[in-house]
């Protein structure tokens, strides 16, 4: 069985002969084959761009849904997280009261927040962390 | 006494001192250069060291490492003694050869480097791309130079792929447009990606203004899970439609890819990356190695195709840098010219020179990751520019 006919061997299959690749048809063939990379990676690039176009878009959509469910809690006063400015990812916003809680413990906790909520941490303000025990 | 002599005279001829060739003893000399280079100099080594001792191997008179029974000729192409027999006859490199002249090799390489490569600075700055596209320039004007020097299009167009950086696309290449071929031109390909930190900083030092090096380049933009395991599947389904013959290597390449990014195959993914790969490395270097034989090897054609080739890897270096310096006109100095020479595949170490000139300009400059981008898109480059070579001139 022969497999994938006449998709490979233009060249060959056209001219057959070695004497055929004249110097002219090599210039030719060289800027065909250096044209081809150039446009099929432009195309690649120009997907990627409309991916990152789909994707972004459908992201900031999500971001609102999230937005609406986290700002009752924001309004409440509550210890959870709330959605404010993006800052840059080295920042954070405000500053954080702990109560009972050591460092190390509120910077897990907010880690978890942020993984379980999938908001980044330079887009969550903690208020306070305040350890409740048990009656 | 007669029966003494006659056995120390039988020992004699059978044993390789008598057997020994003057090419045999310069491609010992060659194999241990490169071992020198691999393991002192740290020249690629993962590549250079089965290389090297394939050359050894294949340079050790009588060993009979590449003997082929199968061929019904008074010789095998290697110069080896040759004759009728079954395959698992053969010399034991000679069986593992098969991996290189069906393929297998090349693509179970691009399997890996595809699990071991993060396509995000890619996806981040697609623009990239035509960086690593304008970095395949070297292999065309090898080819025409090739043409010109008298070699057939078949033998012109595995030469000129030396231009695309990648080992494995070369191999390829030439096992299926002139195996003939394949001991000088993979051993070119891959002599010249371990010295590419010799071939270009003179390049792009001298394409390039002082200004241009050091341009800082503002940091990439975060890309999601989402689009990173996209990306392998739309790209090889939209490169497959147009270019059918490079699915065998991008295909491999994308699937090695998405093990990386899907995130549920992750035992996978580290097969393909370490164990799989490693495994690879070690019977592609040696059997390619194996190939350098004395006679067939040391002709005026393999110092032809050695110099083609460095002037390939020149050009593809120039493309970059030009395109690069282009860029950086339209962007309005926003594009450090320097990372298109990176577009040259050979990952991760035309990456590393950029990083490296463009700190030599300017100490704070951190180039290493907008370096990765044209330099994994060369890749891509490299691989559809011998799928087009493929496509024009299989025999």
């Amino acid at each position: 069985m022969k497999i994938t006919p006449q998709l490979l061997g233009i060249f060959t299959n056209i001219y057959g002969s070695y004497e055929a690749m004249t110097i002219s048809r090599a210039l030719m063939i060289a800027l065909v084959g250096f044209m081809t990379v150039l446009v099929i990676l432009a195309i690649i690039a120009l997907f990627i761009k409309l991916i990152a176009f789909i994707f972004s878009a459908i992201e900031k959509k999500n971001e609102k849904k999230i937005e609406t469910i986290i700002t009752p809690v924001e309004h409440s006063n509550a210890t959870a997280p709330s959605v404010g400015v993006t800052l840059p990812e080295t920042e954070s916003q405000g500053e954080l009261e702990l109560i009972g809680v050591d460092e190390p413990t509120a910077a897990m906790l907010m880690a978890l927040v942020s993984y379980k909520t999938e908001i980044p941490l330079n887009r969550l303000a903690f208020r306070s962390i305040k350890l409740v025990e048990d009656e | 006494m007669e029966l003494i002599t006659n056995l120390l005279a039988g020992l004699w001829e059978s044993s390789g001192f008598a057997l020994l060739t003057w090419q045999n003893l310069v491609m010992i000399g060659v194999a241990i250069v490169f071992l020198i280079l691999a393991i002192v100099k740290k020249f690629e080594p993962l590549l250079l060291v089965p290389i090297a001792f394939g050359i050894l191997l294949a340079n050790l008179p009588g060993s009979g490492v590449m003997d082929d029974v199968t061929l019904s000729q008074a010789f095998g192409g290697d110069g080896s003694l040759a004759g009728t027999g079954s395959w698992y006859e053969s010399g034991v490199l000679r069986i593992l050869y098969a991996g290189v002249k069906s393929s297998i090799f090349p693509c179970l390489i691009f399997l890996g480097v595809g699990a071991m490569t993060d396509f995000g600075p890619l996806l981040s700055n697609p623009i990239s791309l035509l960086l690593g596209a304008a970095a395949q320039l070297g292999i065309y004007v090898a080819f025409i130079i090739a043409i010109l020097l008298g070699f057939t299009p078949q033998e012109a167009a595995a030469i000129s792929i030396i231009g695309g950086a990648d080992g494995p696309t070369a191999i390829w290449l030439t096992g299926k447009l002139a195996s003939h071929l394949l001991a000088p031109i993979a051993l070119a390909a891959y002599s010249y990606m371990a010295l590419i930190p010799l071939i270009q900083p003179p390049i792009m030092k001298l394409l390039t203004t002082k200004k241009e090096r050091e341009v800082k380049m503002t940091q990439l933009r975060k890309v999601s899970k989402t689009e990173k395991i996209v990306f392998p599947v739309v790209v090889l389904v939209l490169i497959a439609l147009i270019l059918p013959s490079v699915v065998p290597l991008l295909g491999m390449l994308m699937l090695g890819n998405l093990f990386r990014e899907c995130g549920v195959v992750e035992r996978l993914s580290d097969t393909a990356q370490n164990a799989m790969n490693n495994i690879v490395v070690i019977l592609l270097g040696v059997t390619v190695g194996a190939t350098a034989n004395g006679e067939s090897f040391l002709k005026v054609q393999t110092l032809g195709i050695v110099a083609l080739g460095l002037t390939a890897f020149a050009f593809s270096t120039v493309g970059g840098v030009l395109l690069g310096k282009l860029l950086y006109v339209v962007t309005k100095g926003k594009i450090n010219p320097l990372i298109g020479a990176a577009g040259v595949s050979a990952v991760p170490m035309a990456a590393r020179v950029a990083q490296n000139e463009g700190r030599k300009y300017n100490p704070t400059n951190f180039l290493l990751m907008h370096a990765m981008g044209p330099n994994v898109a060369g890749v891509i480059g490299s691989a559809v520019a011998a799928g087009f070579l493929l496509l024009m001139f299989s025999n």
